[in-house]
């Protein structure tokens, strides 16, 4: 399966995502110019409510916070992550 | 050189063994941040609470407070843990315990340490109620600067 592997992102949902989409973890087909922004999005379509939760979710990259629009590659580890309440 | 200590942990945090792991002979001050679960939240009756953690990137977050603390504080040693999984009323969720020769720069250090950790650590909350569970509100991190095009993001801000 590494040809397929090779090609996808994995995408990490935690909390009330992880909830509502019902798994902690998927793998994402990457395509060629494709963001986080876009995979957000397209999860959105699966899962409608997931689109409520927009505004306070913060996304990550490779274990990093990173901006909507950062494109993603293959291999990489995309996290979204609801508002933090650690402590 | 360095001897601070990050962790999570779904077992009891042994906070005494925090405390003695920061503290050194050149050391006036060691100062210390129990959090525990409460048994109320916003007038309601809480049973327990359960964490979370985005295990991998919560651990770097944990040690870029540490890098960080170092940097703006007179501090000797950092020890940080959390815990996860299922916590019951007055059982300490996070400890962190900070040594210094002074005692201006553990105070401030620990402080500043636990504030930044709720804002920037993905650890999640949920809290069990008599008649249901809710998320803990929580903090939204500081956004991050958008990316050159097609350049990967630094891999630490910590130099």
């Amino acid at each position: 399966m590494a040809p397929v592997m090779a090609m996808t992102a994995k995408v990490l949902f935690f909390g009330r995502l992880k909830e509502l989409v019902g798994v902690g973890e998927d793998l994402f087909e990457v395509q060629e110019g494709t963001s986080i922004s876009r995979i957000f999005a397209q999860y959105a379509e699966r899962w409608p409510r997931l689109a409520e939760f927009r505004g306070s979710v913060a996304a990550s990259r490779n274990r990093e916070f990173a901006a909507w629009e950062t494109p993603v590659e293959a291999g990489d580890e995309i996290g979204f992550l609801p508002p933090v309440s650690g402590g | 050189m360095c001897e601070d200590h990050f962790a999570l942990t779904r077992e009891r945090i042994d906070a005494p063994a925090l405390v003695e792991h920061v503290r050194t002979a050149g050391d006036g001050a060691v100062v210390t941040f129990d959090g525990c679960v409460r048994n109320h939240s916003h007038g309601r009756r809480t049973l327990y609470l359960t964490y979370e953690a985005y295990e991998a990137m919560a651990l770097d977050k944990m040690r870029e407070i540490g890098a960080e603390a170092r940097e703006k504080f007179a501090i000797d040693r950092v020890a940080m843990v959390h815990r996860l999984g299922r916590l019951e009323i007055g059982e300490t969720s996070v400890f962190i315990a900070v040594s210094a020769a002074h005692r201006g720069a553990a105070f401030e250090a620990c402080r500043w340490a636990i504030d930044t950790l709720k804002r920037t650590v993905p650890i999640w909350k949920k809290e069990f109620f008599e008649d249901g569970a809710v998320w803990a509100d929580g903090e939204l991190p500081p956004p991050p600067l958008a990316p050159a095009a097609g350049a990967a993001p630094p891999a630490k801000a910590a130099s």
